[in-house]
């Protein structure tokens, strides 16, 4: 059973693990990463129990941050060619 | 250098027991493993500075307050909630040196940040601020304690820090909160609070006599001086989430609150132990199992519930993590997957059972105390020489501060006291009689 329903906007954007976090109540925190978000994951694990969480979230939004960011990685390729090469 | 020779022999009379969670060094066995039994500690640096008064336990952190007033943090430091100026793990206890100059009274452990009272009454917070939860004005991080400005005119009691806010106790006994309002848990306004990162005060406790503050998870409590129960914040049991203060059954009397991420336990005068939601880990998912005994008139919140297996025993600490708890003398229940309940496996139990930490534990020579982290647990036991120098009131003035640190137990027989004068002998040897047994 999911311990708990929590809203993405509650959830903190944690660099190092490239993750969107929420408090476990063994210490840890449950995770789910945006690719996982981008293709309809909605569970967020623990990786030191065996708790998870649904998350609550839009799938549009995240797949509107991904068309965002290869707008982003396109642009800077064009003025710089050789980088990209 | 007598008083230190003092100090350094006291030790002897207490001994720390640590088990559960342990991944970011939180039970101070120099390891990063979890315990499932109790773990007697070894802690010469931190019984250097006296005995250990009370400890605050948070998400993967722990706080030790010591008899003489200092402080020692180990754990989980990457939000800077250690405050050793830095925003590293510590797997030892070591002292918070930007404190050394202050005597601290009051201590408590959030999710991940922490706050320190001194007795002159200045609060001091650290760790993650990104909630607003420092109560510094912005919403910053601080590896070091950093003192709440917006206090500075008045004497702060008590700071009680949850998940991600936190409560605050003044001498006089106004409430403030501070940090991530969402749940309500502030109760500073009616309409739903995103978060703030000044403290306001907290609505509907302005004519209460308060005593004392709880939080955790997104939970808020309060107690009042005739022993009513306030909460706000997160619903317990599925109810719903309360913006401010809500009284809850006029009729009991509680003494202590200790509030976990799903249910809350309150120890009453009559030392009996009720349990408030409770249906996840905390558990006891079992709800058939429990016997509702008293209903709020008000329907809308949860009910409270006697705690099943103790049969008439009489309880005199309570603590509780996020999904666990513990009450002296010595049971735990609750979720067990961290061995956080100390009997030795990652079961869950529904029925608080009785942890052994040592042969000689059970003879009548200790009273105990027990303290809870988010998935683990600390019990510190006293000797009985202690208790006796501790409650004989010629020693207690005459030793004033040493003393009455020395013992947790005896810090909170005294609150007992004040709270309830004509419980007064009921109260005090029903204490002692239960720590002995």
């Amino acid at each position: 059973m999911s311990y708990d329903n929590v809203e993405i906007e509650d959830m903190e954007w944690n660099e190092e693990l490239q993750a969107f976090t929420y408090p476990c109540p063994c210490g840890d925190f449950f995770q789910i990463t945006k690719d996982d978000l981008q293709l309809g994951e909605e569970i967020a694990r623990c990786p030191s129990c065996s708790l998870y969480i649904t998350v609550v979230y839009n799938q549009e939004d995240f797949l509107r941050d991904k068309d965002k960011s290869k707008k982003k990685d396109l642009e800077p390729a064009k003025q710089l060619p050789i980088s990209v090469a | 250098m007598e008083e230190a020779k003092r100090d350094e022999e006291e030790p002897k009379q207490q001994q720390i027991w640590s088990w559960g969670a342990g991944t970011e060094g939180q039970l101070g066995t120099g390891k990063l493993e979890d315990e499932y039994l109790p773990q007697l500690l070894h802690l010469p640096f931190l019984y250097s500075a006296g005995s250990i008064s009370t400890l605050a336990c948070g998400g993967a952190h722990a706080i030790a307050l010591t008899s003489v007033g200092k402080v020692f943090t180990w754990g989980r430091g990457t939000t800077g909630q250690l405050g050793h100026r830095e925003m590293l793990n510590s797997l030892h206890p070591k002292p918070v040196s930007s404190l050394q100059s202050y005597v601290i009274t009051h201590v408590s452990a959030g999710w991940s940040h922490s706050g320190f009272v001194s007795e002159i009454g200045l609060l001091f917070t650290c760790g993650d601020g990104s909630f607003g939860q420092l109560g510094l004005g912005d919403y910053r991080s601080q590896s070091t304690p950093v003192k709440v400005d917006y206090f500075a005119n008045n004497f702060v009691n008590q700071i009680a820090c949850g998940m991600r806010h936190s409560l605050v106790m003044l001498k006089g006994n106004q409430v403030y909160g501070f940090g991530s309002g969402k749940r309500g848990q502030l109760g500073i306004s009616r309409d739903k609070i995103k978060s703030v990162n000044l403290p306001q005060v907290t609505c509907g406790l302005e004519d209460v006599q308060i005593v004392s503050i709880s939080a955790n998870g997104d939970h808020s409590a309060a107690i009042s001086a005739d022993g009513h129960l306030y909460t706000w914040g997160r619903g317990f049991a599925g109810a719903a989430d309360a913006n401010f203060p809500q009284l809850s059954l006029s009729s009991l009397r509680c003494t202590k609150a200790a509030l976990g991420w799903n249910h809350g336990l309150l120890l009453t005068g009559d030392e009996e132990v009720l349990m408030l939601g409770g249906n996840y880990h905390g558990g006891l998912c079992d709800l058939e199992k429990m016997s509702a005994v008293k209903h709020r008139s008000d329907s809308s919140r949860a009910t409270l519930n006697e705690v099943i297996g103790l049969d008439g025993v009489k309880v005199v600490k309570i603590a509780a993590g996020a999904e666990h708890s513990a009450l002296v003398t010595g049971r735990t229940w609750g979720w067990g997957e961290h061995g956080q309940l100390g009997l030795g496996n990652t079961n869950d139990q529904t029925i608080p059972q009785t942890v052994s930490l040592s042969p000689d534990i059970q003879n009548k020579e200790a009273s105990l105390n027990v303290y809870c982290g988010s998935g683990f647990t600390f019990a510190i036991r006293c000797s009985r020489e202690q208790i006796y120098e501790s409650i004989n009131p010629e020693n207690r003035t005459m030793k004033s501060r040493n003393v009455s640190y020395k013992c947790s137990a005896v810090v909170s027989h005294v609150k007992l006291l004040s709270l309830f004068p004509h419980l007064q002998r009921n109260v005090w040897f029903g204490i002692l009689k239960a720590s002995y047994q």
